[in-house]
């Protein structure tokens, strides 16, 4: 659905995006994660056909063509980053206009709308619209023509909790209707949770893609896992040192870092030496912590 | 389809601009000024008829509306990055969009200049009658001509120019409005009075060609006034045509190739852009 094919894009002399291979199926939801100027939005516009290739090709819709080609943008939505309209239009007018553009029926139309929970605002004009309220506006119109390849730029960065879960919601029905998704952001939170597989793309080169499974497996293997225990015996936490050598007992609170597959045996280590736990809170590795170490140290943008 | 949509929209779009509305107001207070004015500083009283209105009406529309026309372009076409994004990730070619988004501006400064131009024609017909009323429609004709040149050339400026190179276009436009106003006359003169008097006339010939303002004033004024108000550099390019259906043609040619030729190029630049 979208094919990046050692896609390079330079401007002057900076390289923003360096011979990158990625694939987005249908149904699938890539988030494309990186720090700033790594080449995210970059990348994301060459598939909207928005910016030209200097080195291989993007492809997208079944079967593949080069966004730059109008007919080939049929088959795509996308919503920048700081979305803008006319201001002089209202939500409903700048509506009506991509409605007809994309020959869209009305009916649909007043979905898209719904869905944007911008029912409120529609008759006024946009230049009266907060950033969410644009960010929101945006999101019907990209939802306008039911594309199959959705690209969307940092959405949620200007959503309110009831924006985010309006947008959650349209990802969710997006994967389940066959759409290819493919979408950047810095909200870690987010990424986790919409995403079936992430890009990590540092100084123009992606770095990372890894399946969302395999990030369950790494963050768990980080986690770690806070027990209260009133008493612990020197012996036993010896013991416990032999499976995880970072653990550490201060105040009736002991915590043991490692994976997930090692807390069975840690509890069970503690109960037979006769030891009683009060409470016990286990906690996944964070995927900031993770992006972060796959980054690289905080950089200046490009 | 695609095109009457784009056109449509941005017709929606300017007539609702501030800006647009106040060049409308102000063309029709020039035009009624010049309509009410010219009489009485040649020692009449009242309005003059409008063969004269003409006259006068042609100076105003060759410095007025290049200018409106460049600035309102530039502002109009260069759109914020955010916008720009939205409407080239459409399934429309960038051409396309370009040539109704200038249809659409070019209908709405049509609209504002027939409303200043229909102020002043009413108030010129109640005070004078219909006398010459067709040198009236001729600098119409000529005004939207001049916004067709310099919509086309805004088109050419602003091909590039989103986000924060939007100034930089408005200024290349002001900078394009002054040169073609003044420099290449005065320029062309100056040049005309070191050179033997044939190198001068082609000198001249070509400033009055190839400024698409200079060719505008001279095809207005040759169409309304005749050879009557004509300086040097129009003089010498109807010597060089024979009279004045070559000129005529010459300039209508001149004036069509600036129109087409940058508007092919902003549309030639606007496709290689990355936006």
């Amino acid at each position: 659905m979208i094919s990046f094919r050692g896609f390079g894009k330079t401007y002057g002399k900076q390289q923003a995006v360096r011979n990158l291979d990625l694939n987005v199926r249908a149904g699938e939801v890539v988030a494309l994660l990186g720090p700033n100027g790594s080449g995210k939005t970059t990348s994301l516009k060459a598939a909207a056909g928005l910016v030209k290739p200097t080195t291989g090709v993007v492809l997208v819709g079944n079967p593949g063509q080069p966004s730059s080609e109008p007919d080939a943008r049929r088959c795509l939505s996308f919503l920048p980053q700081r979305v803008a309209f006319q201001d002089s239009l209202s939500g409903q007018e700048v509506l009506n206009f991509h409605r007809q553009i994309r020959g869209v029926d009305a009916a649909h139309a007043a979905a898209a709308l719904g869905v944007a929970s911008l029912n409120g605002a529609v008759a006024r004009a946009v230049s009266t619209y907060s950033g969410g309220m644009l960010q929101r506006l945006g999101l019907a119109v990209a939802l306008l023509p039911d594309a199959p390849v959705f690209l969307l730029d940092e959405p949620t960065a200007a959503l309110d909790p009831d924006g985010l879960e309006a947008f959650y919601k349209v990802i969710a029905k997006s994967r389940a209707d066959g759409r290819a998704v493919l979408f950047t952001s810095h909200q870690m939170g987010d990424a986790e949770r919409l995403a079936d597989r992430f890009a990590i793309l540092v100084d123009g080169v992606l770095v990372a893609d890894i399946a969302g499974r395999e990030m369950k497996d790494r963050l768990a293997e980080r986690g770690n896992m806070r027990l209260r225990v009133p008493s612990l015996d020197a012996s036993t936490l010896a013991g416990l040192r032999v499976m995880a050598p970072d653990a550490v007992f201060t105040d009736g609170e002991l915590v043991v870092r490692g994976p997930a597959g090692m807390r069975p045996r840690v509890i069970e280590l503690i109960l037979a030496r006769g030891h009683q736990i009060v409470d016990l809170v286990a906690e996944d590795g964070r995927l900031d912590d993770l992006y972060r170490e796959m980054v690289g140290p905080q950089r200046e943008p490009r | 389809m695609n095109l009457r949509l784009f056109a449509a929209e941005e017709l929606k779009i300017a007539l609702r601009s501030r800006w647009t509305q106040i060049f409308a107001v102000v063309f029709a207070i020039l035009a009624s000024g010049v309509a009410a004015a010219g009489y009485v500083i040649s020692g009449g009283h009242g309005v003059q008829d409008f063969a004269r209105t003409s006259a006068s009406l042609v100076h105003l529309v060759v410095l007025i509306v290049p200018l409106v026309s460049l600035m309102l372009g530039v502002l109009s076409l260069s759109l914020e990055r955010g916008a720009a994004e939205v409407v080239f990730a459409l399934p429309v070619s960038r051409r396309t969009i370009l040539l109704g988004r200038l249809l659409g501006l070019f209908a709405a400064l049509a609209l504002a200049q027939s409303f200043g131009f229909g102020l002043a024609g009413l108030l010129v017909y109640s005070q004078s009658g219909p006398e010459g009323i067709g040198d009236f429609v001729i600098v119409l004709g000529a005004s939207f001509v001049a916004t067709a040149v310099f919509l086309a050339l805004a088109a050419f400026l602003s091909a590039d120019a989103f986000g924060r190179r939007r100034t930089r276009a408005l200024a290349l436009a002001l900078v394009a409005w002054v040169v073609g106003e003044v420099f290449i006359d005065l320029a062309a003169l100056g040049l005309a009075t070191l050179l033997p008097s044939g190198a001068a006339s082609r000198v001249l010939i070509l400033a009055s060609l190839l400024n698409p303002i200079g060719a505008l004033r001279t095809g207005a004024l040759l169409l309304v006034e005749g050879t009557g108000a004509f300086g040097a550099a129009s003089l010498a390019l109807l010597r060089f045509t024979h009279g004045p259906a070559g000129a005529t043609t010459l300039i209508a040619c001149s004036l069509l190739a600036w129109t087409l030729v940058p508007a092919f190029w902003a549309g030639r630049r606007l496709e290689r852009t990355d936006i």
